[in-house]
């Protein structure tokens, strides 16, 4: 599996702030990649310079096995981005906007660009938007319009920064379903969000940041592996640690979790032994779990020293 | 890397405004190149440059605030300000120059019968017969015009050379005038001269104990070729005011008619009264070379309101012998004998000796 | 991206808003000169503005020399201080550079969209000066007469206000340069604008000012008035030459400063 966005040894110093500390990224091709951390743990500015926004102070980027930002030239026009929250001419049409930004760089043909429009807006569903400008649409609408810009070039690798932000629960839906329909055409989507269910429901691979360093990078299937206990539900918790004595890891109200990766060894040892069953299943770690396990505390907290 | 790239682009800006920054210093230290030729020779080359023809741009700066802007603006304006003068000269009878302004001009265009001015911001033409005795006027301060005229009576032993420069990228030879005449207010006059042509390119004129000159004019651009005569000329444009000028001798026929006729004294302040041909009798012109005194009639409305200026004069000096102002190496002074009218002392001469002059005027007899 | 860049100037509301203010001051100016009929006196008012009484072919020239020393610098500067600067508050920067326009491709390109602005800006004051001048005052038909008293054709009017309309143009090309160039010093486009103004407050002021006679050669000021010089006769080019070399100057020291700055930028806006 080749590797679509690499980082080696990155690092961000802004003044005296070291935003990026040393972040290794390894996102393959074909991978959802969820780009998890907490509000300023320096995700966009990773995000940043990916795209060569923001130049490294020490360390390399590879997008699409070519440095950046030397390579931004050739590179960039396959790749579509959203970089914290959308931004367009407020004056212009949503088309007019996707126009401009079209024929602003490498890789847009002018000859199918009212094709390729259209076809991105309906993509958004914002084919009905007609003329209006953009200073009258909604903030769904606009951020619609900025995942539209994304997609304009059919990029190989989509760069979303909070994609999103600003719709409503549908709305969150219809993206994913998009993301999750590009993704099975082909592309590979960078997804950099401080949702973990969002993250949880999309992303293959999830990588997490806090306070500028990764903290965790894996599979999630790796992460929310069975941890080779099962949980199981009864109304009566005592008789189960009475059966299966030694084996009750946790208990807690009608919850008890008991080591062993065979759920049906443990109902029939339980229902063996009387013992009133009404839930079972293997126990999983959810990535919230598994994100507060690896960092710390919210970055927005700032203790007394 | 990236800061690495920041320092290498941010040296090529400061190399780039280094050099630009350095050009203007290295143009203007270009060496002169001086030639060993003797001041009186170099002051003959000079007389001899009248007939030369040429065209060119001078600025003329003058440190000389006469305490007359109310009734002579024009003169006031022209010596005291920084002029800028496009000059067209085909000889010492034809030729043009434009007083430029940010907004219009004013054109001089002399032809050997008389002289038109134009007025751009009035639309007006004045045509002035020649004149014997004229106010300074625009070509007056022509370096090559200024010059000529104030070396045309320096003696040798009043003459020196100061070496090379370059003036509007030509090679100019210096020569000094340290003027012999006890009474002169001039310390020196500078003369740098086109060692090509002879033609003065720059002319600056020193008062007694002053550093800064108190007018220099010099060209910043000069092409050693005889303009198109139809460059010099001129016809007033359809639409233009036309108007006949009044010349200065009329004046001062005028002002002398009305006046009882003054006898003037033969020397005044050690300077001899020297003959001016078709000048009113009523003026006397007194010493030579840079160092003159002129005595004018001066009619009665013109008398008081140059009273009043002159004794509004910040700098003027007022003891028993009068009331005196010098701007740079010109002295004015109001002589008002009871009984004959009044007349006007001015000259390159120190305060001193207008006091004196003006103690004479105010004793001769009737 | 050129094209983009002028498409953007052009297609925005505020281009035209601030045009249209630009020739609201002229035309006043003619209709209470026509109204009154009094002109300003010799070495008083805007160049050109007396001569427009009699030859009403003269205003394009006295509207230029009317919006030349305060209007137009502000208008150029409010623009190319909006530059690069406006994009960053907008956001707008961050796709475009996303997109990927090239830093240089994209600097290059918001100083033609600039000085098309600028072009653009002196045409119409020239053409709505043109209007008002021939409407409102007498033209004479058969030409003018040029500034040292010799008289002009018709051709050689309408030849010298061209030359004058593109010389008023490349004046400003300066102050377009020092916006651009602090357009890329700050997210804000206002900040970049005033600064732009700043330099122009400073050089004016410094020109008047005896004691900066050493450095008056030098700024950026100095020659604006020189288009004054294609009126006379013949042409003064020595203050126009000297004019656009320093407008040249000014214009690659400052898009190298601006290059050598956001080429190397970290763009977090």
């Amino acid at each position: 599996m080749s590797s679509v966005i690499v980082t080696r040894g990155l690092v961000k110093q802004f003044g005296r702030v070291r935003a990026v500390d040393g972040i290794d990224l390894d996102v393959g091709a074909g991978d959802v990649y969820g780009f998890l951390g907490a509000n300023g743990s320096g995700k966009t500015t990773t995000v940043r310079m990916l795209l060569g926004l923001v130049l490294p102070t020490r360390g390399e980027v590879e997008l699409l096995g070519q440095r950046m930002p030397r390579a931004g030239r050739r590179v960039l026009p396959r790749v579509g981005a959203l970089v914290e929250g959308p931004a367009h001419h407020r004056h212009l049409s949503g088309a007019a906007n996707l126009a401009l930004l079209d024929a602003a760089g490498p890789g847009g043909r002018r000859r199918d660009r009212r094709r390729r429009i259209a076809e991105v807006l309906d993509q958004v569903g914002l084919g009905g938007v007609g003329r209006r400008p953009v200073g009258a649409y909604s903030l769904g609408m606009r951020q619609r319009l900025g995942l539209a810009g994304a997609l304009m070039r059919r990029p190989e690798l989509l760069v979303l920064d909070e994609p999103t932000n600003g719709l409503d629960p549908q709305g969150i839906a219809e993206v994913r379903e998009l993301l999750l329909d590009l993704h099975r055409g082909g592309t590979t989507v960078f997804l950099s969000s401080h949702l973990l269910a969002e993250v949880e429901q999309l992303c293959s691979r999830v990588g997490v940041l806090d306070r500028g360093r990764m903290v965790l990078q894996d599979e999630m299937t790796r992460l929310t592996a069975p941890t080779g206990a099962t949980v199981v539900e009864t109304p009566e918790p005592g008789r189960v640690r009475a059966v299966l004595d030694g084996r009750v890891l946790a208990a807690s109200g009608e919850r008890v979790v008991v080591r062993g990766a065979d759920p049906a060894e443990v109902n029939a040892l339980l229902v063996g032994a009387g013992v009133p069953v009404t839930g079972l299943a293997l126990q999983r770690p959810t990535l919230e779990e598994v994100v507060l396990a690896a960092a710390g505390t919210s970055a927005d907290r700032v203790e007394r020293a | 890397m990236s800061g690495h790239g920041r320092a290498r682009r941010w040296a090529v800006l400061a190399a780039l405004v280094a050099v630009l920054c350095a050009l203007p210093a290295v143009v203007g230290a270009l060496p002169a190149d001086d030639a060993d030729v003797p001041a009186a020779d170099l002051r003959d080359a000079v007389l001899a440059s009248a007939g030369v023809g040429f065209s060119g741009y001078a600025v003329s700066a003058g440190g000389l605030t006469l305490p007359v802007s109310d009734q002579l603006p024009a003169v006031a304006d022209l010596l005291s300000d920084r002029v800028q003068l496009r000059v067209w000269w085909r000889g010492e009878d034809e030729q043009r120059v434009d007083v430029l302004t940010a907004a219009g001009e004013t054109g001089v265009h002399t032809d050997p019968a008389g002289t038109w001015t134009w007025e751009y911001e009035s639309a007006t033409a004045e045509r002035t017969r020649p004149a014997p005795l004229a106010l300074p006027a625009p070509p007056d301060l022509v370096p090559a015009a200024l010059g000529r005229r104030l070396l045309s009576e320096a003696a040798d032993d009043e003459l020196s050379r100061i070496g090379a420069r370059r003036v509007a990228g030509r090679d100019a030879l210096g020569l000094r005038l340290v003027p012999a005449a006890a009474a002169s207010s001039v310390a020196h006059v500078d003369v740098w001269a086109d060692a090509a042509t002879g033609l003065p390119l720059a002319v600056e004129v020193v008062a007694d104990g002053a550093s800064a000159p108190a007018l220099d004019t010099r060209f910043l651009d000069l092409d050693p070729s005889p303009p198109p005569a139809a460059v010099v000329g001129f016809t007033p444009p359809a639409g233009a005011r036309v108007r006949e000028g009044r010349d200065v001798g009329g004046l001062l026929d005028e002002a002398g008619s009305r006046l009882p006729a003054a006898r003037l004294p033969d020397t005044l302040a050690g300077l001899p009264r020297r003959d001016l041909a078709g000048a009113p009798a009523a003026v006397g012109v007194y010493g030579g070379g840079v160092t003159l005194l002129v005595v004018a009639p001066v009619p009665h409305r013109l008398a008081s309101a140059l009273r009043a200026a002159l004794a509004a004069a910040p700098d003027a000096v007022a003891d028993e012998r009068g009331t005196r102002v010098a701007a740079g190496p010109l002295g004015l002074v109001l002589v008002e004998p009871p009984g004959r009218g009044a007349h006007l002392l001015t000259g390159t001469v120190t305060l001193d000796a207008l006091a004196d002059a003006a103690a004479v005027l105010g004793r001769a007899p009737a | 991206m050129i094209g983009v860049e002028l498409s953007k100037m052009f297609r925005r509301p505020r281009t035209w808003t601030t045009i249209a203010v630009l020739n609201a001051l002229p035309v006043l100016v003619a209709v209470l000169l026509r109204l009154t009929d009094l002109a300003p006196r010799p070495g008083e008012g805007p160049p050109f503005l007396s001569a427009v009484l009699t030859n009403g072919a003269l205003f394009p020239l006295a509207a230029l020399a009317i919006v030349l020393p305060l209007f137009l610098p502000i208008a150029v500067a409010v623009v190319s201080g909006d530059a690069v600067a406006g994009e960053a508050q907008a956001g707008t920067l961050r796709y475009l550079l996303a997109r990927p326009a090239g830093r240089t491709r994209l600097l290059v390109a918001k100083l033609v969209a600039v000085l098309a602005f600028v072009v653009v800006t002196v045409v119409v004051v020239a053409a709505v000066g043109f209007v008002t001048g021939t409407l409102l005052f007498d033209a004479q038909p058969v030409g003018g007469t040029s500034v040292s008293g010799t008289s002009l054709t018709q051709e050689e009017l309408a030849g010298r206000t061209l030359l004058a309309i593109g010389y008023v143009a490349v004046s400003m090309l300066g102050v377009a340069a020092f916006g651009l160039f602090f357009s890329t010093l700050t997210d804000s486009p206002l900040a970049a604008a005033l600064g732009a103004l700043a330099v122009l407050v400073t050089s004016s002021l410094l020109f008047t000012l005896d004691a900066a006679s050493p450095v008056a050669p030098y700024l950026p000021t100095r020659y604006w008035l020189a288009f004054v010089d294609l009126f006379r006769d013949p042409v003064l080019w020595r203050d126009v030459v000297r004019g656009l070399a320093l407008q040249g100057v000014y214009v690659g020291v400052l898009l190298t400063a601006a290059w050598a700055n956001f080429t190397t930028k970290d763009v977090t806006s």
